[in-house]
């Protein structure tokens, strides 16, 4: 283990400070705007109950966003193993102990805090993968034996996410995985002989779903024929986003969220105030700003010269875009209501602060672009 | 990617410093320590390039080709999500079911006439004569399920049960366990249950669209309807016997029954049968002059809605549907065909002063006058004895003929699938006990429309008609049946008026309806055969106003138990007349007749015929003298003589008492005595020559 950058006078704490990405940490600022402005409205124009609390979570993210971000980017590939270790163990103590809520064991609670492993995981499981292909890179990369490590890496979260039961969360960590793979040079017919015998999978796992998560893809496939149903969500959600038309009603405007129609539109369904209230250009305002911070991972991702980095800023920034993703394709009805929150902008404490450490993470990638990891024996 | 034979290293990339390529594939790399790298970032601790870092260069320049590429898929799924946000937004957007108008506004909007027609594919409305809905089709909702798709059932029927707790725990979840693809869990149900059971949110529990027979007014008239099966197949009723017609026309179906009629004599059913705790009760209403049906009640009766769950006993159509020995209001028949044949004149008298013993059975009156009784007195006091002897007279054959022309030996042809046939000895069985038994309404059962029919012959001149459930148009007459000649209806509405004024029917009197009729109490036969003492089937027969025949009331007690009220009498004159009186003054003004109190003495006076009338000079009598009853059995037995050419007027003007007069009064008394000997009357002793009659005579 080399040790000499530590030491590189150039390369103190100052110097880190003034290589972090500010331009990046003022757009996350500015998307918790719009989450701080949204949840006044949805809380009926108060800051009480969610956007104060909005801001204080933000603000503490912010700073552990940036400590992490200060934290050698080979500090953390050594830590990545050790990081999936104890997510598969959280998962573990989740499936014995952990709080039920809505039919499903997802939380742990930790000091008043509701954590949810499986968000940890991704993250954990995004360094690991990292790390391993990092390694790959002077490996025999082509091997297939090679990639069945990595595999197993990806599918004992996934089953264990799958037992909690959390399909949503599972389905994206498999994404997530695969993403991984396929950016560190996976041959694409391996990816297509993997996804073959998907139709079956889902098969299968249609038909040992929980009650709750079938009614939720049967409400999908057929929302209207079940206005008061499970398929109500998304009926008055498509209603409070065509409500809004163009330019919106305006700040505070919104009756279908503001008359209880939406539930949790607080959380999941938040999209939907921004939508009835500043319209297609709003939703289009806020669509580009998530844009622009994913695209942001991905820059940073390009310019970062070691692998591992490479792979850690797509991860993370593959983990955002699929929250947005999902959440606001299901507020939109593209795809099943998923329980997904739509990141920096919905409330809750456990999601933003998992979302920050990884935008810590992304940040230390930034300011450690260009370190190259000693030799490759040693890390992983 | 560029190679797809070489994913380490493209063979393009040249190598950095510009030396010599390295032939090696990846995994047999040449070794070589390259030279200093000119770009190396200053902070970098090699300043050489190793072939570990070309091929990590590689590496990262795939990752970064693929970063590009998975940016594109970013780039792609966020314009889709775009293209969306601008479809519900903009394009499309979804639209609130919610009322933008006040209410008010929708109801005055609404269309006030009541729905008189129904939606095509619907089974068709049933209503009464005057259009208010009887049976209704609406869309309902069904719950069913897929057992292959539950997992749980016994957890899913839980569920089930706290929503619809008229499921049964253990059938539901039997069922969810079945191979079937489709079980129907319940039916009917409402929205508040659909919303909540969809909240559940159970895969393979699903609704569908049914239709749902409703019967707005539960018990009333609700044998005449019947009912529909699951499958929305009429089985009973109106339902079965027009099934084709309503599933076939959407037009409503127009029934012959007056709601309001129905109602009324259901209600006052109801409370008879309540006040002598009879166990069933029947009672129906009847178009003299068209055979319409305008109530038709049995009790007890059941909630239509809930038909498939209600007692078999409880469905039964005593109107249609059972027979019962007619008794009494059977005389009504004896006395018209022996009039209508000339056997018989008012002013002829009957032996009633002793009992007929044949065989085992002897015929008796229920408080007999035991004295020779004249034909009017036979109807008003009911004597069987006095029925027992005008059947004599008539004979097995004629009185088998006059009552196959009444349609006693068939179905009514009502249009009722119960419509039940007569229970009647075949000709070879007509013994003469049947014939004398029949005479008063034993030995022969008929259902309780059967004698409406016939006493609606009887009092509208003469014309037998086919009862009908359905309603005429107005005007349209339907063909009917001359089974005897006007002048006999003529005598018999003032025998029957008689019956009411003076006889054991006066408790039926209304004032200004002017009501006739014929009491009918009829021992029930019991199990084992013969009879069962102090249980009977209390009937009264009436027509009303008997001076221009109208309707038909026919009300009738299973079983009544006599009370303090009655002392302890149990006979229809007590508990069924008086019901009897209390629906014709109730019906009176809903078919449009008013009291006609201002003509009652002009009416009384037209319908007015002596209990005891006298005789025109020359013309024959039966009497006490017996002379004449030879003659009169000459006549009934002469061929070709149903109505005998030279009858005297037997309207009787002539001699008509004046209605005062007609009472029962000490003056008849005294003639009665002057009257009262010669017992042994030659008709007795036939009566007891014929031989034990077939034990079986009076079932």
């Amino acid at each position: 283990m080399d040790r000499r950058l530590w030491r590189e006078p150039s390369f103190d704490l100052m110097a880190k400070i003034l290589q972090v990405n500010w331009l990046y940490v003022i757009l996350l600022c500015c998307l918790a705007g719009v989450g701080y402005i949204t949840l006044y409205s949805a809380a009926g124009g108060s800051p009480e109950p969610y956007a104060t609390r909005h801001a204080m979570r933000f603000a503490v993210g912010v700073l552990i966003m940036l400590s992490i971000g200060l934290v050698d980017i080979r500090v953390i590939a050594r830590l990545a193993w050790p990081a999936w270790v104890g997510g598969v163990v959280l998962l573990g103590l989740v499936l014995r102990m952990g709080h039920v809520g809505k039919g499903a064991q997802r939380w742990l609670d930790v000091g008043g805090l509701q954590l949810q492993p499986s968000e940890l995981m991704k993250l954990a499981l995004v360094l690991a993968l990292a790390a391993w292909f990092h390694r790959a890179s002077r490996e025999r990369v082509g091997n297939p034996l090679f990639l069945i490590p990595p595999l197993i890496a990806i599918l004992i979260p996934v089953g264990l996410i799958l037992k909690e039961p959390n399909l949503g969360t599972a389905v994206i960590t498999l994404m997530l995985g695969g993403a991984i793979f396929f950016a560190a040079g996976v041959r694409w017919w391996k990816f297509v002989m993997v996804l073959l015998p998907v139709p079956l999978v889902v098969k299968f796992a249609y038909a040992h779903m929980h009650d709750y998560q079938r009614a939720r893809i049967d409400t999908f496939m057929h929302p209207e024929s079940d206005p008061l149903g499970a398929g109500y969500n998304i009926i008055q959600s498509k209603i409070a986003l065509g409500s809004g038309g163009m330019w919106g009603k305006g700040f505070l405007q919104g009756t279908q969220a503001h008359l209880d129609f939406l539930p949790e539109k607080q959380t999941d369904f938040i999209f939907t105030i921004i939508g009835e209230e500043w319209g297609f250009a709003g939703g289009i305002v806020v669509m580009g700003l998530l844009g622009l911070i994913i695209i942001g991972g991905m820059l940073i991702a390009l310019r970062c010269r070691n692998q591992f980095g490479r792979l850690v800023a797509l991860g993370i920034s593959c983990n955002f875009f699929l929250y947005v993703f999902v959440n606001i394709a299901m507020v939109m009805g593209v795809i099943p209501v998923g329980g997904v929150p739509l990141p920096l902008v919905s409330h809750g404490g456990s999601a933003m602060l998992t979302v920050m450490v990884g935008f810590g993470v992304l940040m230390s990638v930034h300011v450690h672009r260009d370190v190259v990891f000693a030799d490759a024996d040693d890390d992983g | 990617m560029s190679n797809p034979n070489d994913p380490g290293l493209p063979p393009n990339d040249p190598p950095p410093n510009g030396g010599p390529r390295n032939g090696g594939r990846y995994g047999k790399p040449a070794y070589r320590t390259g030279a200093a790298r000119s770009d190396a970032v200053p902070m970098m601790e090699y300043s050489r390039v190793t072939e570990a870092d070309l091929k990590g260069r590689a590496v990262m320049e795939k990752a970064g080709l693929r970063l590009v590429v998975a940016a594109g898929g970013f780039s792609a799924l966020f314009g889709a999500v775009l293209i969306r946000l601008a479809m519900v937004t903009i394009v499309s957007p979804a639209t609130p079911h919610r009322i933008d108008r006040p209410v008010a506004e929708i109801v005055a909007a609404a269309p006030h006439t009541p729905v008189d027609s129904t939606l095509p594919g619907q089974r068709a409305m049933i209503t009464d004569r005057n259009g208010q809905p009887m049976a209704i089709s609406l869309n309902t909702v069904s719950l069913f399920a897929d057992p292959a798709m539950i997992g749980d059932a016994d957890d899913t029927a839980r569920q089930l049960k706290q929503i619809l707790p008229r499921l049964d725990l253990e059938d539901t979840a039997d069922r969810l366990k079945r191979t079937k693809r489709f079980i129907y869990l319940a039916r009917e149900i409402t929205p508040r249950e659909e919303l909540a059971i969809n909240n559940l949110g159970i895969p393979g529990i699903d609704f569908r669209p049914t239709q749902h027979r409703q019967y707005p007014l539960g018990r009333t008239a609700a044998q005449v309807l019947g009912g529909v099966n699951v499958e929305e197949t009429g089985f009973a009723g109106v339902e079965k016997s027009f099934d084709e017609r309503l599933r076939t026309n959407t037009d409503p179906l127009r029934l012959s029954i007056d709601l309001q009629v129905q109602a009324a004599v259901r209600e006052e059913l109801v409370t008879a049968m309540t006040t002598f705790e009879a166990i069933g009760g029947c009672g129906i209403v009847m178009d003299v002059h068209t055979g319409e049906v305008l109530a038709m009640v049995s009790l007890p009766d059941y909630d239509a809605n809930t038909v498939r769950s209600s007692p078999g006993d409880d469905r039964l159509n005593r109107a249609v549907g059972a027979t019962y020995e007619p008794g009494s209001t059977f005389k009504l028949q004896t006395a018209s065909m022996a009039l209508d044949s000339g056997v018989a004149h008012i002013w002829d008298q009957f032996d009633a002063s002793h009992n007929i013993s044949i065989g085992r059975f002897t015929i008796s009156d229920f408080e007999g006058k035991h004295r020779w009784l004249y034909l009017p007195e036979v109807l008003a006091y009911s004597s069987n004895l006095g029925a027992a002897h005008i059947a004599q007279a008539m004979g097995s054959e004629r009185q088998r003929a006059w009552l196959k022309g009444m349609g006693m030996f068939e179905r009514t042809g009502i249009e009722l699938p119960e419509s039940a046939r007569p229970q009647v000895q075949p000709a070879a069985n007509w013994k003469e006990i049947v014939t004398l038994t029949v005479g008063f309404g034993h030995g022969i059962s008929v259902t309780p429309l059967h004698v409406v029919r016939g006493t609606a012959a009887v009092a509208n001149g003469g014309i037998l008609l086919r009862p009908t459930i359905l309603a005429l148009e107005p005007g349209e007459q339907p063909e009917g049946v001359r089974v005897m000649q006007p002048s006999t209806s003529d005598i018999m509405r003032r025998l029957m008026r008689l019956v009411v004024t003076d006889g054991f029917g006066k408790t039926a009197e209304v004032a200004g309806y002017y009501p006739g009729g014929k009491t009918g109490t009829a021992e029930k036969v019991a199990a084992h055969g013969g009879y069962k003492k102090h249980t009977n089937v209390a009937a009264f027969m009436s027509v009303f106003p008997m001076n221009a025949p109208r309707y038909a009331v026919y009300m009738m007690l299973d079983e009544p138990h006599a009370t303090k009220a009655t002392f302890g009498y149990a006979t229809a004159g007590w508990v069924i007349a008086p019901a009897a009186g209390k629906v014709i003054a109730r019906i009176g003004p809903m078919l449009g007749m008013l009291p006609d109190i201002k003509d009652v003495v002009a009416i009384n006076q037209s319908l007015a015929i002596p209990l005891q009338p006298g005789r025109p000079p020359g013309a024959p009598a039966r009497g006490p003298g017996g002379a004449t009853i030879e003659a009169a059995a000459k006549v009934a037995t002469a061929p070709a003589t149903p109505a005998s050419p030279p009858r005297p007027n037997l309207t009787v003007p002539a001699i008509m008492l004046p209605p005062a007069m007609s009472r029962p009064s000490p003056n008849i008394r005294r003639e009665t005595n002057q009257q009262t000997p010669m017992p042994p009357g030659s008709g007795t002793v036939r009566v007891l020559a014929v031989s034990a009659a077939s034990s079986n005579a009076a079932r």
